[in-house]
């Protein structure tokens, strides 16, 4: 009891600061709104003991669960959109609320009741943050309150309710067309070098600069009218007319046309296609799109199809794997899973994977650059298997991707443009499970692990890549909030229409792409983006005048 | 540069991109002292390539001639630890030979025996010249007289770091009483001891403490006074027995130190262990006999557990590594784990000193492997003087040398046997946490990697004096300053190898690494650097010279300016003098 009056005495003296806080606190923009919140809480920081930990306000808005701090000055935030201790409502992976004297527990969803008072509320973060508030002090009602906020606001219906939406939304609101640009103070596509592969233009000087002269940017799928998960502009042999495609896209899996994704010096394509869907077709077509693939080959070589269904595991062995390696790195106890450590991160496949992937792209390089066939990447829906491996065979032929804008426009074209389901994958509407799987992740893994192996050949550092990942978790991104170009286009439509916006020039919402590292981060901030060992694009590449490759690599399993 | 070519090679299969350069090189007084043609190399990563082998009194050199690019091999004979004849011969007459090395590989030779029966294989001469100790020869150290520009004899003195760490004073003064090296033959001369304790009191601890090596200070806190000593253990047998004068030593060693009324003793060994050896006469410090003292085990194996732990480490990675157990394998030897305790160790002596403003005493059984890692580690953490280049040589020198780390016993130079149950890999655990700490705090240490692989590889070569004997008297003996050749002279002759140039030297820094297993790696480029598939695919090496080069240049650009900048404000202010002075924004360095 003494105890507990110290401590009320210590929040007396500390309440009038906490209001001040509080006022000074800004919010990412006018878009964001405090939906719930209580006060008195208690973050726990220490797992053993609580002397570390901090008391506070817990605040759940439209975007996120934030917890202010009443002893802690204001540090000088790094993040522009999070502060020290929030957590974006698309990282909150389980909400979870107990009563420890009644020994209750219950993991809270979407519209849900609670009927026991929460004396804790756990968060299970997406990027492997487990996070604890204690109530003990907090008033019951509100601290059940703004558990059953958190839930419900962490499970929004719609792709709409994400917080992106508002965010971008709010810019076009009471500002001339000419103002409105600016999203949180940052002009979206203000000086952006990344190319984002949404146009021709884009695609025509990739063509241009890999040397592919027998290929030629495709534009029947403009409006969306051919394929619903390919992009607008995309690449195809010029020895195929836009009849022809468009006779064998209903025989491709969600009409799929082949795409073009790069051509090696040699002249070899690397190409990434989807099953056929049409048995009786399937030879004739195989072998038309096969021919043409050949004829724009200077050397006329062969076509080498790599099976990814066959030789790479799935997306649900790859989301079991990181659930296994969840639960050895943050869930089992520190102290007792020292010891298995390595045997646990073995068992857990995660590295098995890793390796696989890296193990898959060399091969698909040594066919391209040694065999100097063209490969067709093949994968029943061409939207997770094929993004990794197409760009691992790119950053490991070609220098160019190695830099930072070309690693963004890498992604871009190969992730974004080509329909890997972001919105499913990261689940943010948290509806389908089996949908799950963090492909991206893995491929990040990849690169981390390449770039372990190459210190000086990428222009970007392990920083870098950690806040890539991390930006999954931050929904404003037109990167990471859709499943393909055609969605984005059509909900950024539906919510412009439904809000009354008026869009002035633009055809759609315009969402920054996660590129646009202002939006999160100072430019002195963006530093930490640069690698000091990078040698730059040339000296790397051209060693005695042959290309350098990666084929004698093991992956360095090291942890 | 071939003349002063004493870099030993860090790539096993050396391509020579000009045959012609090939040649066996020569260190001065090295000689060929046999060589065959048509010796086939089975090489584990490429098959077997023929070639001819030279042996000379320091090197054994293959040459590959049946293919290009010319692959070489070229290693000092230091780094053997067994030669041997595998089997009989074949039909046609041909023997294999097995080389075991200290290194982490093997080799194996196969070559046809001369017919003539008197004439001697170049495996014969081999073993004679490996082995020069077993075979009544003096090691190539004493024959080598490379002069370079500096002489790294005069690296450590031992006056000058005690003063360096303000000692003597008040409370600590510098004890002759072991000029002679009467007290304990392990020891250096120069002892640091509380003013309190005489010497003839210091002769009845000596007699107390396993092997003579009494509680003597290491390093001293500049601000807090807490003190790192380190000592053998008490010799309280089964009786329990106890001497007054140590407990007053130990008394004196806390009073030493106003900011803590108490102090911890570190006994690096498991209990169990500790307890054991009070059969064999020695023991720990009972808390009754030492009041206001603290022990603590710190669990760390001893020097035939972590030789077995390498010996599976070894098995592990060469010469080929099995893929889908790598990790499950890897843990199966324990070797991280014991480099985990060790650092856990340090941390928490380092911890103890700088938080705790506590003195701390550690020992082992005999002082000289656990007691060693585990100061010099803690001193890394607490001073930043032992990151650089040259304080850690210091560090080397005190801690391990001048304090009796039995390194040729451990290493065992020069000698056949190699089965002998003294030898232990204690030094290469030390570097090898060294590393790991200098993957945690890449900016936070002036030297670079290939600093620590090149101690390593002259810890086996003989081709320096430096880790020679198994103590300073022992190396005063046998004249090995005057005789030899350091390693640092070599080593501080061409410093800009061994430069970190993200080396940021953050002075009054005090490291706690995080030392779960998690946040360690295996060493991959020493232990596996062997394997061409594991091999660094880029040379970094190049790149930090390039860092440092363009580092230099900047350097100087900026002291230009300031110059400039500088002199500018000299002839403004006096031109126009009362005018306004304009402040000048300092040229800020991030170098």
């Amino acid at each position: 009891v003494c105890v507990k009056k110290r401590k009320k005495q210590k929040f007396r003296t500390f309440s009038m600061h906490v209001l001040t806080l509080y006022m000074v606190k800004v919010y990412v923009s006018s878009s964001e709104i405090v939906v719930n919140e209580a006060n008195f809480v208690r973050k726990c920081i220490g797992a053993e003991s609580c002397q570390d930990d901090l008391w506070g306000k817990l605040v759940c808005t439209n975007f996120k669960v934030s917890f202010i701090a009443h002893n802690s000055l204001p540090r000088q935030c790094t993040h522009r959109l999070l502060g020290e201790h929030d957590i974006p409502l698309a990282c909150v992976e389980q909400v979870v609320t107990v009563n420890d004297v009644k020994g209750k527990q219950k993991i809270l969803g979407s519209n849900q009741k609670l009927k026991f008072n929460p004396t804790e509320l756990i968060l299970y973060c997406k990027d492997f943050r487990i996070i604890r508030f204690r109530f003990d002090e907090a008033g019951p009602e509100s601290a059940k309150k703004v558990c059953l906020a958190i839930a419900h606001y962490s499970h929004p219906a719609d792709p709409q309710l994400l917080f992106g939406f508002e965010y971008v939304g709010k810019r076009y609101h009471g500002s001339t067309a000419s103002h409105s640009n600016m999203v949180n103070g940052v002009d979206p596509g203000g000086g952006l070098q990344t190319p984002l592969f949404d146009c021709s233009s884009d695609w025509d000087r990739e063509i241009k600069r890999t040397g592919a002269s027998e290929w030629r940017v495709c534009t029947i799928n403009q409006g969306y009218f051919i394929s619903p998960s390919l992009p607008e502009f995309f690449v195809v042999p010029v020895s195929l007319a836009d009849q022809d495609l468009k006779q064998y896209a209903c025989c491709f899996y969600s009409q799929r046309i082949p795409l073009w994704c790069w051509n090696h010096s040699s002249g070899s394509a690397l190409v990434r296609m989807s099953n056929i869907s049409d048995p009786q077709q399937q030879r004739k077509v195989e072998q038309r799109i096969s021919s043409a693939i050949t004829k724009s080959h200077p050397l006329r070589s062969d076509v080498f199809k790599s099976d990814l269904d066959k030789n790479l595991p799935n997306i649900q062995d790859i989301q079991a794997a990181l659930l296994k390696l969840r639960q050895i790195c943050v869930i089992d106890s520190f102290e007792e899973s020292e010891e298995k450590w390595l045997s646990s991160l073995e068992s857990s496949r995660w590295m098995e994977y890793v390796r696989t992937f890296l193990r898959h792209a060399v091969e698909v390089v040594y066919m391209l650059e040694s065999r100097h066939v063209s490969v067709i990447l093949l994968e029943k829906e061409d939207r997770d298997l094929s993004c990794v491996i197409s760009c691992l065979v790119q950053l490991m032929c070609d220098p160019h991707c190695r830099s930072l804008h070309s690693f963004q426009g890498l992604i871009q074209k190969e992730w974004v443009m080509a329909g890997h389901r972001f919105l499913d994958r990261c689940n943010h509407l948290k509806r389908n499970d089996k949908e799950e799987s963090p492909v991206f992740l893995l491929f990040l893994d990849c690169v981390w692990q390449l770039w372990n192996q190459y210190p000086a050949a990428f222009e970007f550092t392990e920083v870098y890549l950690t806040v890539l990942g991390d930006s999954m978790w931050v929904p404003v991104f037109s990167t990471f909030l859709f499943n393909c170009p055609r969605q984005r286009a059509e909900h950024s439509r539906d919510f412009a229409s439904s809000k009354s916006i008026h869009l002035g020039q633009d055809q759609a919402l315009c969402f920054p792409p996660v590129w646009d590292w202002s939006q999160q981060f100072s430019l002195k901030d963006q530093t930490l983006f640069n690698n000091p060992l990078y040698v730059g694009k040339i000296a790397t590449c051209v060693q005695n005048g042959t290309v350098k490759t990666f084929t004698h690599r093991r992956s360095k399993v090291s942890c | 540069d071939r003349s002063s070519g004493t870099r030993v090679s860090d790539t096993e299969l050396r391509v020579y991109k000009d045959p012609s350069k090939g040649e066996l090189p020569l260190l001065p007084e090295e000689h060929v002292q046999d060589s065959a043609k048509d010796v086939t190399y089975i090489c584990p990563f490429i098959g077997p390539v023929r070639g001819s082998l030279s042996v000379t009194n320091y090197r054994l050199f293959f040459r590959c001639t049946d293919r290009e690019p010319v692959f070489g091999l070229d290693l000092p004979l230091g780094v053997l630890s067994r030669v041997e004849k595998i089997g009989a011969a074949t039909s046609r007459g041909d023997v294999s030979y097995g080389l075991a090395c200290k290194d982490m590989r093997n080799l194996r030779f196969v070559h046809k025996e001369p017919e003539d029966s008197l004439k001697k294989s170049v495996f014969e001469v081999l073993m004679k010249f490996a082995f020069p100790v077993s075979n009544n020869m003096s090691l190539f150290a004493f024959e080598y007289k490379q002069v370079f520009p500096e002489n790294g004899w005069k690296v450590y003195d031992p006056l000058a770091e005690y003063k360096r760490q303000g000692l003597p004073n008040e409370s600590w003064r510098i004890s002759k009483v072991n000029d002679h090296y009467e007290l304990c033959d392990s020891y250096p001369a120069a002892l640091v001891v509380p003013v309190t304790i005489t010497d003839e009191e210091l002769r009845r601890v000596s007699s107390f403490r396993a092997k003579g090596r009494i509680p003597v200070l290491s390093w001293i806190h500049p601000e807090s006074q807490a003190a790192v000593v380190r000592a053998s253990q008490p010799m309280v047998g089964q009786n329990g027995r106890r001497c007054k004068e140590d407990e007053k030593l130990l008394q004196a060693i806390m009073d030493a130190n106003a900011q803590s009324h108490k102090m911890f003793i570190f006994d690096a060994r498991p209990s169990v262990n500790a307890a054991a050896n009070k059969m064999k006469g020695g023991g720990y410090e009972s808390e009754d006999a030492y009041q206001n003292a603290e022990l603590v085990f710190l669990d760390i194996h001893n020097i035939h557990v972590m030789r077995e732990s390498l010996r599976k480490l070894k098995e592990v990675v060469y010469p080929n590594i099995e893929d889908s157990h790598w990790l499950s394998n890897l843990e199966s030897t324990h070797w991280l784990e014991h480099i985990k305790l060790i650092l856990a160790g340090a941390l928490r002596i380092a911890d103890k000193v700088e938080s705790g403003k506590t003195s701390v005493v550690v020992h082992c059984s005999d002082g000289w492997d656990r007691t060693p890692q585990l100061t010099s580690l803690a001193l890394i953490m607490l001073d930043s003087h032992y990151r650089t280049i040259r304080g850690f040589q210091i560090l080397l020198e005190k801690e391990w040398l001048s304090f009796g780390h039995r390194f040729q016993q451990r290493v065992g130079h020069g000698d056949k046997n190699h089965t002998d149950a003294d030898r232990s890999p204690i030094f290469l655990q030390f570097i090898d946490c060294v590393w790991q700490m200098t993957r945690q705090f890449p900016a936070a240490f002036e030297f670079n990697e290939y600093f620590l692989i090149t101690i390593l590889d002259h810890l086996y070569s003989c081709l320096f004096g430096t880790f020679l004997c198994n103590s300073e008297q022992q190396r005063l003996k046998e004249e090995v300053p005057k005789h030899t050749v350091s390693l640092w002279s070599f080593v501080n002759s061409q410093l800009e190898e061994f430069v970190n140039p993200l080396y940021v030297g953050y002075p009054s820094h005090v490291l706690f690494p995080t030392v779960g297993i998690r946040h360690l790696q295996l060493w991959v480029t020493y232990y596996i650097r062997w394997n061409p598939r594991m091999r660094p695919q880029e040379p970094v090496h190049q790149r930090y010279k390039e860092l440092l080069a363009k580092r230099a240049e900047l350097q100087k650009r900026v002291e230009e300016l300031q110059r400039e900048a500088a002199n500018r404000t000299a002839s403004s202010s006096s031109e126009r003098a009362g005018s306004p002075t304009r402040s000048i924004t300092p040229v800020q360095t991030f170098v």
